[in-house]
């Protein structure tokens, strides 16, 4: 397939990911700053028709008929917010619409509580085959101080009901490095994820943003976060715990067993196309990237009256793009092929990069391997500085 | 002659002077109120910002007093700051009075008497003006008896206006003609014109401001300036009306300017004398100095491909700042650019300004230094105003610094922290007395590399913003100093270098180390910084390797998002010079020589 790409200079030979946005959530947890809207009275039922629309919109369009979809994600927000045969029919609706492969990776989030047995199973008969948990924390303590509308037993119990609903592929999403929280208790939380038998994991330090509740109480010193030794330590027993399971980490902050690797995310970082429906969401096809409106109502206003999203576009310069090209393609642990770039974007990156390069490798930030070039163990805590040195 | 009226507006900082000014060339129907902006003189980007006056701008008002007469009032405009008191002097000297400005809410301050000094050693006639009585902090009885009590004027010539509104401005015009002298000289005489600024336009030339002292001066004379016998032919006379208004000729009394064919300002200098090649005058005008530079720093582009550009940026600067000075500078460090002269620091923030802002290059400043007059044991002499240039310790016989005699204003609470920090900058002589109740004048001698870095906000923090600070140039005089070094990973930064007094070496390289270690990010590696006297080292400390960054997470909508931040993050490292693997941030250059507070 690659060797057709090469040949043929066109990207839509290359692999498509499809994200659907869900933009609701039973109540805004603390530290997020993404874009959903939480409370009662949400228009979900508007929504519901307005992405239907956004959807049917794609099956005029010849812009979309050669391209191939080999995984859809349906991510939030929420989705369970959205009643399980909905999100069923919105699947469905997708593959009737796009061209999508024989064997699709179908993902979607859910958060505890939020989806019983019968849903997931719904869910499950449906089409999708990979489910990702927002657990979190495993520490009842934790999730109240991140504002989570959820408890411990809630995850574990949602964990249980998506087995035997028939899920062989779930991720559990874990953050660390929370206020207060001691390299031990990350330890026990990340065991007891362990223990749930998830076939992946997302883990992540928690990252304060701007204008979040969270934000405001560690500028007013209210908690503090832990330590720089502490995270380290954390970071730490992360890789060393999941490899003792076999879960290997294959980006900056996902582990999987062998085969179970997000072939969704893979995508984003191999800088491959996607197309992303629903307020919010982004798309990337060639050199263009656009987001769709992030606001509920005015998305669905327009979808309504206009039949189209506004987007914001940005147009990426082909050396731009190469080299997010390369610093997505770093946060994985295999790196970048650079015989790939070179046929992609015509950049030999090497010579491109020239000293810089040749100094993190020297430096042992980089690592060459045959055709691949990776981040150290070296390199990889430090990864934003290095990439801040080639993008 | 009996109808002119040449004058300047005196005042200390933020007094007002500017927006007085606007509001007079309103009053005067010089601009419609469409078209009045506010601080019309005070033109460039960066005096705007600050509230200062750096270029001076003169106007000529016409003027109908009550009375009907009509008058042409010459309003010499003055720079304000004692990085300039030497061009205020000039401009002085071509005026027979000046307003002299008081806020009413601050009252006389240090250069509130500066200027009333230099006033008064150019014989000039003085309307005292209490302005902004708007301000609800306003005391302006408290103001007029301060005026009249502690600088004995007589109350009769106080007036009291606040530009801002134009409440009162009307009176002060009035008071310009009739408290002010008319100009006096003769117009039959030799020539005689007192050059007192000069201004650089690309189409002309230089445009000489000039006050005709005595005889008079007509399109297509032959002109010289007699401090360095230059001949130029007059190509162009008048008055500045906003727009230059040329005229046939000017003639003794007035103030107009002259354009000449003069090609940069640095060939006309303040103070000079012009008169004419087919009839000199025996003497040129009294008072004349060349300018004199103090601070001396040297400019480096972030980037070295920018070099070429601060080079020609440096050029045109100069066409029009005639105390700029520079010529070519290497450092191991640095690579290649500038070392520069100024009047003071507050000039060369200046012109740091203007070279990033105007002609947008990112620089690196060196740490400021003052000139040393090395004395040498084989007898040669040696003047040092580069710590690169610092001779072997060996071969020196002795150094003098650079002195300057420090007035410092300040109610009668803060005089111990004041004499505190004079001592701990090597004061002496310490003089002080009550020029007014609950205020004293504390006079000083410091050296001159004591106060040029943040002397002036120190004092300031100290005192709450209450003290103001002036100061003039004194002597040189002995003194023992000592080359610090910083090394930057084993490296020495030539950049960082300072010549110290020895009794402040060490506890400058400790503070500098600790300063250094504040600025300078952690990076990929471990760095040590190390300062050194000769070759033993007095202090050091470590920057720790950056151990992690926050690894957020990252799926199709973060993209952008992150590729921004990342690219931001490289920006900034853009801005930093990379001196062996280490880069260090531009604000570093400087910092080593901030004190603690």
């Amino acid at each position: 397939m690659l060797d057709s790409y090469l040949s043929s200079h066109r990207e839509d030979i290359l692999p498509h990911g499809l994200y659907i946005h869900i933009p609701f959530c039973r109540s805004k947890c603390d530290y997020c700053a993404f874009y959903s809207i939480a409370g009662t009275n949400l228009p979900i039922e508007r929504f519901f028709k307005g992405l239907h629309k956004e959807i049917s919109f794609y099956s005029q369009r010849s812009s979309m008929a050669n391209r191939e979809f080999a995984t859809i994600f349906f991510g939030g927000g929420t989705p369970t917010m959205l009643s399980p045969s909905s999100l069923v029919e919105l699947l469905q609706l997708s593959r009737n619409i796009f061209d999508v492969d024989d064997n699709p990776e179908v993902s979607i989030e859910v958060n505890p509580a939020t989806v019983d047995y019968n849903g997931l199973l719904t869910l499950r008969r449906g089409g999708f085959n990979r489910i990702s948990i927002g657990v979190q924390s495993l520490n009842d303590e934790e999730l109240r101080l991140l504002g989570r509308p959820h408890c411990v037993a809630e995850a574990e119990k949602t964990m249980r009901s998506a087995r035997r609903a028939g899920f062989h592929n779930v991720s559990i999403d874990l953050m660390y490095g929370l206020p207060g929280q001691t390299p031990s208790q990350w330890r026990e939380t990340l065991l007891r994820g362990l223990e749930m038998e998830p076939q992946h994991l997302s883990i992540y330090e928690l990252t304060p943003e701007e204008g979040t509740p969270l934000a405001r109480r560690l500028a007013e010193d209210v908690c503090h976060l832990p330590h720089e030794d502490e995270v380290l330590e954390m970071m730490d027993i992360t890789v060393r715990e999941c490899t003792a399971m076999g879960i290997l980490r294959y980006e900056i902050s996902n582990y999987a067993l062998p085969g179970f690797e997000c072939e969704h995310n893979r995508n984003y970082w191999r800088a491959y196309p996607y197309l992303g429906l629903g307020p919010g969401a982004v798309s990337r096809l060639n050199i263009r990237r656009a987001a769709n409106v992030a606001d509920v109502n005015a998305y669905c206003e327009s979808i309504e009256q206009a039949g189209v999203v506004p987007v914001e576009e940005e147009v990426l310069d082909d050396e731009t793009w190469f080299r997010e090209a390369v610093i997505m393609g770093l946060r994985m642990l295999d790196g970048v092929s650079i015989s790939e770039l070179h046929h992609r974007f015509g950049i030999n990156a090497l010579t491109y990069y020239g000293e810089i390069l040749s100094k993190l490798i020297n430096d042992k930030f980089l690592v060459i391997d045959g055709d691949h070039l990776h981040l150290s163990p070296l390199g990889l805590p430090i990864a934003n500085s290095i990439m801040a040195r080639l993008v | 002659m009996k109808t002119i009226r040449n004058f300047s507006i005196i005042a200390h900082i933020d007094h007002g002077k500017s927006t007085l000014a606007d509001r007079m060339i309103q009053m005067c129907g010089m601009v419609t109120d469409r078209e009045f902006k506010d601080q019309l003189l005070d033109n460039m980007e960066i005096e705007r910002e600050r509230g200062i006056t750096i270029k001076s701008q003169t106007i000529c008002l016409p003027y109908t007093a009550k009375d009907g007469t009509k008058y042409t009032l010459n309003l010499v405009d003055t720079p304000g700051h004692v990085d300039f008191s030497y061009e205020v002097s000039r401009a002085l000297a071509s005026c027979e009075g000046a307003l002299l400005l008081i806020d009413a809410a601050q009252g006389i301050e240090a250069q509130t008497l500066a200027n009333l000094y230099l006033a008064m050693e150019n014989d000039l006639d003085i309307i005292p003006v209490v302005n902004k009585i708007d301000l609800p902090s306003a005391e302006p009885e408290k103001v007029t008896e301060q005026i009249e009590e502690d600088l004995g004027m007589d109350g009769d010539t106080i007036k009291l206006c606040s530009a801002k509104t134009g409440k009162g401005v009307d009176d002060v015009l009035e008071a310009i003609v009739k408290y002010l002298p008319p100009p006096e000289g003769d117009p039959e005489a030799p020539l005689q014109a007192l050059i007192f600024d000069a201004n650089y336009d690309p189409y002309r030339g230089t445009i000489i401001s000039c006050r005709i002292i005595n005889g008079r001066l007509k399109t297509g004379d032959n002109i010289i300036f007699m401090s360095n016998g230059a001949e130029y032919k007059v190509e162009e006379l008048g008055i500045f009306h906003f727009r230059r208004e040329p005229q046939k000729e000017l003639s003794a009394g007035e103030v107009g300017y002259i354009i000449a064919g003069v090609k940069t300002v640095s060939d006309t200098k303040p103070g000079d004398t012009i008169t004419l090649k087919s009839a000199p005058c025996a003497d040129p005008l009294e008072g004349f100095q060349e300018v004199q530079q103090v601070v001396f720093s040297s400019i480096y582009p972030i980037s070295t491909d920018d070099y070429e550009d601060l080079a020609a940026a440096l050029e045109k600067l100069k066409l029009n700042d005639a105390a700029l000075t520079f010529q070519k500078d290497s450092s191991a460090a640095l690579g290649f650019g500038f070392r520069c002269g100024f009047l003071g620091l507050l000039h060369l923030e200046v012109v740091q300004e203007r070279l990033e802002r105007e002609f947008g290059i990112s620089l690196i400043l060196t740490v400021p230094s003052v000139r040393y007059n090395f004395y040498l044991n084989d007898g040669r002499e040696l003047i040092v105003d580069n710590p690169a240039h610092f001779p072997d310790p060996s071969t020196i016989d002795r150094v003098e610094e650079p002195y300057i005699k420090a007035t410092i204003l300040i109610p009668e609470r803060y005089m111990g922290t004041v004499m505190t920090l004079c001592m701990e900058r090597r004061g002496e002589n310490t003089n002080y007395h009550y020029p007014m109740p609950g205020r004293i004048e504390f006079t000083c001698e410091l050296p001159l590399a004591e106060v040029i870095y943040d002397f002036y906000d120190i004092l300031k923090s100290v005192t709450q913003g209450y003290g103001s600070f002036d100061y003039e140039l004194a002597d040189y005089r002995g003194s023992d100093l000592v080359k610090l070094d910083f090394l930057v990973n084993g490296e020495p930064v030539d950049a960082l270098s300072q010549l110290v007094h020895r009794t402040k070496a060490r506890e400058r390289g400790v503070r500098g180390c600790n300063r250094l270690k504040e600025e300078i990010p952690r990076q990929m590696f471990k760095i040590a910084i190390q300062a050194a006297i000769g070759g033993s080292f007095v202090a050091r400390t470590n920057i720790s390797a950056l151990r992690k960054d926050v690894t957020a997470k990252c799926y199709g909508g973060d993209i952008s998002r992150k590729r921004k931040l990342l690219e931001k993050q490289k920006a900034g490292k853009k801005r930093m010079k990379t001196v062996g693997n280490v880069d260090i941030p531009q604000s570093a250059f400087l910092a080593v020589l901030k004190s603690d507070q």
